[in-house]
């Protein structure tokens, strides 16, 4: 009787103090799959600020507890994927390009950190980009373009979208054009100021 | 009477001037006191050394030394909201916490700058305390499971 009360007082103590602003139903889920995926090596913080996000935005208990499930289990997908010497950044990104449709097999580009480049494969996706052109396109560039030009790429993509540009043709033709190698030419990383998202 | 006096003080010279014995080491005792280093010296030399190792540890700062995928980047995020009374930056990087980064506007132009280390991030704006605005300047976010919209950031660590 005595271990178990000291066993609860522990794990209330373990709990993370960000989660109390979820109500205690709640919170007593999401911190059952927040230590379940910390037993198994996954990232716990992506965890913690999805449930947070979901608290700020006045979300429904239940549906919180389906967001941070959803994350946890695709998380152990993109790590199944990446490996398990994946960085927790990568992880988040590769879950970000599954959702947005890619296959595993992009997800072994030869380009460590692959956090931008599966980023960037997601953001295409977000912006109309059919996921396999995006990840034709991520799979052209990521091995010899640096993350500012995998940025650049997409920004440029966007752009020509928004002046009416289809969304496929856009990719292809920009990757076609070597964007990279142009903006590989011209850029210079110069002093230190805030750069946009 | 003077005389008594005399001899009593040519006594005490001639005591005076009796030769001491000393100990013939004393010399070398003496030499050795002098060229042998202060004890404070000796306590003084290992903390000046210390205390030069640690400067040099905090100027040169290896700590914070990290690989380019360990490099925070420094972003600014900007809405345009003329009728706003008020702009909050919220995402993964505050938890999700409005009071943390509000925004300060010129003209209703908002904007605020945050440094983030590598990683992907969803954020949005709260305009008013009320009001959900993802960043008309990024990404959206896919999984909107909130019913609210968001934005995505991601900070690159290779020469981004």
């Amino acid at each position: 009787m005595i271990l178990a009360v000291l066993l609860i007082v522990a794990q209330i103590g373990a709990q993370d103090p960000r989660l109390d602003r979820l109500d205690p139903d709640t919170r007593a889920q999401v911190t059952v799959v927040v230590d379940s995926a910390r037993r198994v090596g996954l990232p716990a913080e992506p965890l913690i600020q999805r449930a947070l996000e979901g608290a700020t935005k006045g979300a429904p208990g239940p549906r919180i507890v389906t967001a941070v499930r959803r994350l946890s289990t695709d998380l152990g997908t993109a790590r199944a994927a990446l490996g398990d010497e994946a960085s927790a950044p990568e992880l988040e990104a590769g879950v970000a390009a599954l959702r947005a449709g890619a296959t595993p097999q992009v997800h072994g580009v030869r380009r460590p950190p692959l956090t931008m480049a599966l980023s960037v494969l997601a953001d295409l996706v977000a912006s109309g980009v059919p996921a396999d052109s995006a990840a034709a396109a991520v799979l052209a560039l990521a091995p010899k373009a640096r993350d500012a030009d995998l940025v650049e790429f997409r920004r440029t993509v966007e752009r020509d979208i928004a002046l009416g540009a289809p969304p496929a043709a856009a990719t292809s033709t920009r990757v076609n054009a070597g964007a990279v190698d142009i903006y590989s030419a011209g850029s210079n990383p110069g002093p230190a100021r805030p750069r946009r998202p | 009477m003077f005389e008594q006096e005399d001899d009593i003080v040519e006594r005490v010279i001639q005591q005076l001037r009796r030769p001491v014995a000393i100990d013939p080491a004393m010399d070398a005792r003496v030499m050795q006191a002098i060229t042998a280093p202060r004890p404070s010296q000796r306590r003084v030399w290992p903390w000046l050394a210390a205390a030069a190792l640690l400067g040099a540890v905090m100027f040169w700062r290896p700590w914070s030394r990290g690989s380019d995928a360990e490099r925070p980047d420094i972003l600014q995020f900007v809405l345009v909201a003329p009728h706003a009374n008020s702009v909050s930056l919220v995402g993964d990087f505050n938890d999700w916490d409005p009071k943390r980064s509000p925004m300060r506007t010129a003209n209703g132009i908002w904007a605020t700058v945050v440094q983030l280390a590598p990683g992907r991030y969803r954020y949005a704006f709260l305009v008013n305390g009320v009001e959900w605005r993802a960043d008309p300047g990024a990404p959206t976010a896919l999984d909107d499971e909130f019913g609210t919209p968001s934005s995505v950031v991601t900070v690159g660590g290779k020469g981004s």
